[in-house]
């Protein structure tokens, strides 16, 4: 009789040991399914410990070891065992957040390739030569033989492609095994001498980590960088992890990718695949099967034997944090999981976020750059429009609604960039102090007039729009502010000529709406695009050479020390869709503040001189990256409730508080009520990473054992991005 | 009388914004004198309806309560519950014809 130890999804931080008499070394790493309480969990063992601390007669048999499934690599032991240690979570936690669904349920995944290489059979091969009746089965075949071997995906895509299931079902084709995953098309596109230059930098350093922080301005052809250091990996026999922001929005770069490596296997993951197709790629890529893994932070976690490269695109940006359960950064796990595996990692951006250009300044990371565009001859010109004095029309200045009209009548696009969507942000009542405030939150329900609606960003309450004011009575309720529905609005009426398309969630609900929206744009089929941050991403529109930038100014007004540093990120990046092509581009600004150094580094675009003055100011004032964080936030339906707990933890630490360590008072929250829970947090500060860690490891297993309502939540976060 | 083109509040309603003018001569202090004056006025619903196909310049009698503009401005408007066009529909049919 042995021994398991098991890792098991429930929020307390450790280990369970139950007992099995078939258990072997090999099933370190095997989901195994136990009695937990009264539920049956799928835990993943994780040693195979001599002795207990609990008696023998205690332990409970494991039900079953699933065998089906391969066991997880000891990387990956070692990787979610650190992501537990580095972000204090229960182990078992973080060890279900990186399993797929299917595992975690414990069903059996096909993990046959779904869309595997076609050639032709001999069979297929007589009967092209035969000649026949020039059937559309017997093009297709021409075509097939004409291509050479050909994702399935891709056949479908041709002329005669319905006739794809014909020639299987035939068997004039058949799944061919991928012969060189590194294999390229023929014509590959012109490097610029910088692109070489970053190339060789990175090829000739010595095989190990070797961390480099990519700074390329937009459209310098950072991609191009990426697919040739894949197609070296590729060659060499390894696999590459590419993680991006939000494939969703991008699926341009995944085509750019499945193009290119034609013969490679690459396994697609994130929160937009099915969760079959999900678990079917996570269990490929554990058996070595996969060559390139594309996907959002997720999938930083997918077990790779023969991890080769890690590239992370637009390595500054929020959405690689996590922020709800394990509350991880996928760009730091990636960078641990370079330097546990021993492997390079690029980390690309337009805009450093200020913690890997610090790096970079300081040597840590290599910093190698790209100045120049790739395709347009020049940066788009960035002009700001004071708006202080000056007389809008629906929000829009003068010279910007100018711009437009000369766009127009070039016919060209023009990109008005807000990023807020929805008709306006609040409704309210002229008469009274009525304003439409959401019943859980604390913030106001957006107007959505499209379709008579309130809507809560934050929680999602919606109802519709009230005929008269709740309080006094008063029917001609106004909304206030301004969101992209308004601005669609305006601009139809001030346009009429012109095609209006406005691109926010609310319009592209699905992928399939996106794709059509994007397909929309790059047919030239709108004017005028009326965008939030969806818009700002790695797109590339040809005929777009304007972007005009409204609303702005909001964030100079947000109390968090990151908001300006995410403002001239966001600005540089939707910037940077202009004139990506052979136009010129042009960027107009409007702002208030346009001496406000944000905007003026903005319109030099000079991203060096807005991270040094950035972190001088973070340096002043004893930000990050300069201090080290982590908070400590609880939610109750009472306010006093959740500061009482953190209270309570605060008394605990400071019975023995370390001497690097700051611990600030418990205080409400910004946004001090979500979905009717009142929050509050307790901010943590160490100039040092390693005595914060070290104070967390003790202080956070201390945390459990607190007296807590039974309605109190808790969590601890680790490098928070908000504070 | 001057009208505003008929919108719709977020609720959905019709609501037309009109100033009415008055002119007549009234009594004060015994001594009889010219009255003049204009005033903001409010109709929603059906009476927005009924409104919004008259013309300016026309003659109508006019029931409704006065409120604030809103809450800076305290000046009064008037919100219809009632009218009536004094020489009945022939105007509004008259200027229906014409349009």
């Amino acid at each position: 009789m042995s021994i398991v130890r098991v890792a098991i999804p429930v929020p307390v931080p450790q280990l369970f040991d139950y007992t099995c008499d078939h258990a072997v070394p090999t099933d370190v790493g095997r989901c195994v399914r136990v009695r937990f309480g009264r539920r049956i969990e799928t835990g993943i063992v994780v040693e195979l410990p001599a002795t207990s601390d609990i008696a023998p007669a205690r332990l409970r048999p494991v039900e079953q070891i699933l065998r089906d499934t391969p066991a997880m690599s000891a990387d990956w032991l070692a990787l979610t065992r650190f992501v537990a240690r580095y972000y204090h979570a229960p182990v078992g936690e973080v060890m279900a957040l990186a399993l797929p669904p299917e595992l975690r349920r414990a069903t059996t995944v096909d993990i046959r390739d779904d869309d595997p290489l076609l050639a032709l059979t001999p069979a297929g091969h007589t009967a092209l030569n035969e000649g026949g009746r020039p059937s559309r089965a017997r093009r297709h075949l021409a075509a097939l033989v004409e291509a050479g071997p050909t994702r399935k995906s891709v056949a479908r895509q041709w002329p005669d492609g319905d006739a794809t299931a014909d020639l299987l079902r035939r068997q004039w084709v058949y799944p061919a095994a991928p012969a060189n995953p590194a294999l390229t098309p023929p014509k590959l596109p012109t490097l610029t001498d910088e692109q070489s230059a970053v190339l060789d930098a990175i090829t000739t350093a010595k095989p190990g980590f070797f961390p480099v922080l990519l700074q390329g301005v937009t459209g310098a052809g950072k991609t191009e960088v990426y697919l040739r250091l894949a197609e070296r990996s590729l060659a060499l026999g390894k696999t590459v992890l590419m993680m991006v922001p939000e494939i969703a929005l991008t699926p341009q770069f995944e085509s750019r990718i499945t193009e290119r490596f034609p013969h490679a296997r690459i396994v697609s993951l994130h929160s937009g695949a099915g969760d079959m197709a999900r678990s079917r790629g996570f269990l490929r890529a554990l058996e070595g099967d996969a060559d390139i893994v594309l996907g959002t932070r997720l999938s930083v976690f997918t077990p790779l034997p023969r991890l080769g490269l890690i590239i992370v695109d637009e390595e500054h940006d929020p959405s690689y944090k996590q922020q709800e359960g394990v509350r991880y950064s996928a760009r730091d796990v990636a960078v641990w999981r370079a330097h546990h595996q021993a492997v390079p990692i690029v980390l690309g951006t337009a805009t450093p976020s200020l913690e890997s250009w610090r790096h970079a300044t300081d040597g840590r990371y290599r910093h190698l750059r790209l100045t120049k565009r790739a395709v347009a001859a020049q940066m788009p010109t960035v002009r700001l429009i004071d708006t202080r004095r000056a007389k809008l029309d629906g929000g829009l200045s003068k010279p910007l609604i100018e711009a437009i009209g000369q766009r127009l009548a070039r016919k060209e696009q023009s990109l008005i960039f807000l990023n807020r969507r929805g008709f306006a942000p609040v409704l309210a009542c002229p008469s009274c102090e009525w304003v439409s405030a959401c019943p859980h939150c604390a913030a106001n329900r957006v107007v959505h007039l499209n379709d008579r609606r309130l809507r809560c960003h934050h929680c999602g309450f919606d109802s519709p729009i009230p005929i008269a004011c709740p309080d006094c009575g008063e029917q001609d309720l106004q909304p206030l502010g301004r969101g992209t529905q308004k601005l669609e609005v305006h601009l139809t009426e001030r346009f009429p000529e012109a095609r209006v398309l406005r691109v926010d969630r609310d319009v592209a609900r699905s992928r399939g709406d996106w794709l059509a929206l994007l397909a929309k744009i790059h047919a030239g089929e709108a004017d005028i695009l009326v965008g939030t941050q969806m818009m700002a991403k790695g797109h590339d529109f040809e005929r777009l050479t304007l972007v005009g930038v409204v609303g702005a100014d909001a964030a100079l007004y947000a109390s968090d020390f990151r908001a300006p540093e995410r403002l001239f990120q966001q600005l540089m990046q939707v910037g940077g869709r202009a004139g990506r092509a052979h136009l010129a581009g042009e960027v107009l600004i409007q702002t208030e503040f346009g001496d406000h150094p944000l905007f003026q580094c903005l319109k030099r675009q000079d991203a060096d001189a807005f991270a040094r003055l950035a972190l001088d100011e973070r340096r002043q004032a004893g930000f990050p990256p300069f201090t080290f964080q982590a908070m400590l936030g609880a939610d109750a339906p009472q306010l006093e409730d959740a500061i009482a707990f953190l209270q309570r933890a605060r008394d605990d630490a400071m019975t023995d508080l370390p001497a690097a360590l700051m611990l600030y008072d418990p205080v409400p929250m910004r946004m001090h009520r979500l979905a009717r829970r009142e929050r509050a947090q307790l901010l943590v500060e160490s100039t040092e990473r390693a005595a914060l860690q070290q104070f967390l490891g003790v202080w956070v297993p201390r945390l459990y054992r607190l007296p807590a309502g039974r309605e109190l939540r808790w969590r601890v976060d680790v490098d928070p991005l908000d504070v | 009388m001057e009208l505003a083109p008929m919108r719709y509040t977020p609720g959905g309603v019709p609501m037309v914004g009109f100033v009415l003018g008055h002119e007549s001569r009234q009594v004060e202090n015994g001594i009889e004198r010219s009255v003049l004056c204009e005033l903001q006025g409010v109709a929603l619903g059906d009476i927005a309806k009924t409104l919004s196909t008259a013309v300016a310049g026309m003659e109508m009698e006019a029931i409704g309560f006065l409120a604030a503009k809103n809450q800076r401005s305290k000046m009064p408007v008037l919100h219809l519950t009632n009218i009536k066009f004094v020489e009945g529909n022939e105007h509004g049919l008259q200027a229906e014809e014409k349009g």
